[in-house]
């Protein structure tokens, strides 16, 4: 089948070469080889199962918590293949980080949940620690809700609040790349909303990859989109032609809801 | 059609009555025990039973020592499962969940849990009462350990087990080591079900005769030596309550009761401990 891969206009900070996943002996992810450009929010659409879930768990090694799970080819992260055995998996994670489905608070306060990863990756003294929480707070348009409350429990606060608050987190400790497997599907409009103006702001910083269900954000929130089916890519370009003017048949249809 | 109905009804009613029945039998002699041990124990309760030592036949005197090497060896047995249980229950259920040797060690370790505590108390005997030639409050503490250690390694498993595992992928891709998302989020998420098993393991050695009857034995005087035997409330109980003399039983009695508020009291923490943590 043929693999339409449209220019991409910024330089890859992360790219797949022809990527195979394995969940055992099943195959997940065939021959994967995507380019995620800089500053740029690529959106990874397609069915359920379709492996894009799989991808993004590929991207910063979380699957290795799996004995079972596999990956095979290459994954550049700014040219550095992070499937090399000599790597260091977790400062891959570190500056490739990553938020949920569901909003995963840790049970310790709001200011802990940030610094937590903080303190052990940076000597900082308290003044500047309380600036970074800061930072990342507003970073993350949280600041203004729990500023007067920041020593209270990270489980007391509401969904779309909590999945901030992770956002928050991963952004405190400066990662490259962040990692974003369907944020909004657990949360309501107006948090949703919320999570999309943010994916804006932070794309001037960050490369953003975002897995999702909603097309309709997919549309609105990405430069670029990423069609996968059957552990395949289909189709990758730019948003507006795939969801305008796509070359393959099968994405026309997925787009338009005909399948998936 | 109506008579249908009506043997459905029937049958109906006949079961709830079967099931009221049968927990109605149940508390029966649970009420029985808790009435009988309040009434006996209240009455025989008096200040010197917390400041006189356990007396000779014939005299008064109160269950201070005793209180004190409970205590002790109560203590103890805590101090030594609660660390070892806690990490092998990390082991088994964040270092080598779903594996062979977890199973085979997690089956074990539910064979420790039900093994008979007089089995426990003779293999302590052998152990450390033997070689010495005397019992001692070590010995006790031992065996109380033992009988505590795999409730503390299951429940603390159960507990890790039941933390998301969102909650544990998340940390790791903060780059974070897995100690440390061990230790400072998984450990700390499962907390309120550890402490619950703590409190469940500390209720369960606190009633405990048959180990510290074959270990710390019993001692009439005050003894904060644990080299030597210990008293403690169990074996007092058992020996006042078999004895002749009525005011060993009043001793026997209100040492009951206070057992027994103990460990309810710990109950209800257990359950505090446990709704907080579920809240939260």
């Amino acid at each position: 089948m043929s693999v339409v891969h449209a220019p991409s206009p910024a330089p890859a900070k992360m790219q797949t070469r022809k990527l195979r996943f394995f969940y055992g002996a099943r195959e997940s992810l065939k021959d994967v080889s995507l380019d995620f450009p800089e500053n740029q929010i690529t959106a990874i659409i397609g069915p359920s199962g379709c492996g894009k879930s799989t991808l993004l768990r590929a991207l910063n090694r979380i699957y290795d918590l799996y004995p079972g799970q596999r990956a095979e080819g290459e994954i550049l992260l700014n040219g550095e293949d992070i499937l090399s055995p000599g790597v260091n998996v977790a400062y891959v994670r570190r500056r490739v980080g990553m938020v949920f489905q569901k909003p995963t608070p840790f049970p310790l306060s709001i200011r802990d949940n940030i610094t937590f990863a903080l303190s052990h990756f940076e000597r900082l003294s308290k003044a500047d620690i309380a600036n970074r929480v800061e930072k990342a707070l507003r970073q993350a348009a949280l600041w203004d809700e729990v500023k007067d409350v920041l020593g209270r429990s990270a489980l007391s606060l509401s969904g779309g609040q909590q999945q901030r608050l992770s956002i928050a987190r991963t952004l405190a400790i400066r990662p490259q790349v962040i990692l974003l497997d369907e944020p909004t599907s657990a949360l309501d409009p107006l948090s949703t909303n919320k999570i999309e103006e943010l994916l804006d702001q932070l794309v001037r910083k960050y490369t953003v990859i975002i897995v999702t269900h909603n097309l309709q954000q997919a549309a609105r929130a990405s430069q670029r989109t990423v069609f996968m089916y059957n552990g395949e890519v289909v189709e990758t370009g730019v948003t507006a032609e795939i969801f305008t003017n796509p070359r393959e048949r099968r994405t026309a249809d997925y787009v338009s809801g005909r399948f998936g | 059609m109506n008579a249908l109905i009506l043997r459905r009804k029937l049958f109906d009613a006949v079961m709830i009555a079967l099931s009221l029945g049968a927990t109605v039998f149940t508390l029966f002699w649970l009420a029985w025990i808790l009435w009988t041990t309040v009434t006996q124990g209240a009455s025989a309760l008096k200040l010197s039973i917390f400041t006189q030592m356990t007396p000779p036949p014939g005299t008064d005197g109160g269950l201070l020592n005793a209180f004190f090497g409970s205590f002790m060896m109560v203590l103890l047995g805590v101090v030594i499962a609660t660390p070892i249980g806690v990490l092998a229950a990390i082991y088994l259920a964040e270092y080598k969940r779903g594996t062979r040797i977890a199973g085979v060690i997690g089956f074990v370790n539910d064979i420790l849990l039900s093994a008979p505590s007089i089995v426990i108390g003779l293999f302590i005997y052998e152990l450390l009462v033997l070689p010495f030639g005397h019992f001692s409050g070590f010995a006790g503490g031992f065996a109380l350990a033992m009988i505590m250690l795999p409730i503390v390694v299951r429940s603390s498993a159960v507990a890790l087990e039941l933390v998301p595992p969102e909650t544990r992928e998340a940390a790791l891709a903060l780059g974070l080591p897995r100690w440390k998302v061990t230790l400072s989020v998984i450990a700390r998420a499962a907390r309120p079900g550890i402490i619950t098993g703590l409190l469940l393991g500390v209720a369960r050695i606190s009633g405990e005769t048959a180990p510290l009857l074959f270990t710390a034995l019993n001692n009439q005087y005050w003894n904060a030596n644990l080299a030597a035997p210990m008293a403690n409330i169990p074996v007092v109980i058992f020996q006042y309550a078999m004895s002749p003399y009525d005011n060993w039983h009043a001793l026997a009695w209100a040492g009951a009761f206070i057992v027994m508020l103990f460990v309810l009291t710990l109950g209800i923490l257990t359950r505090v401990v446990f709704r907080q943590g579920g809240r939260s």
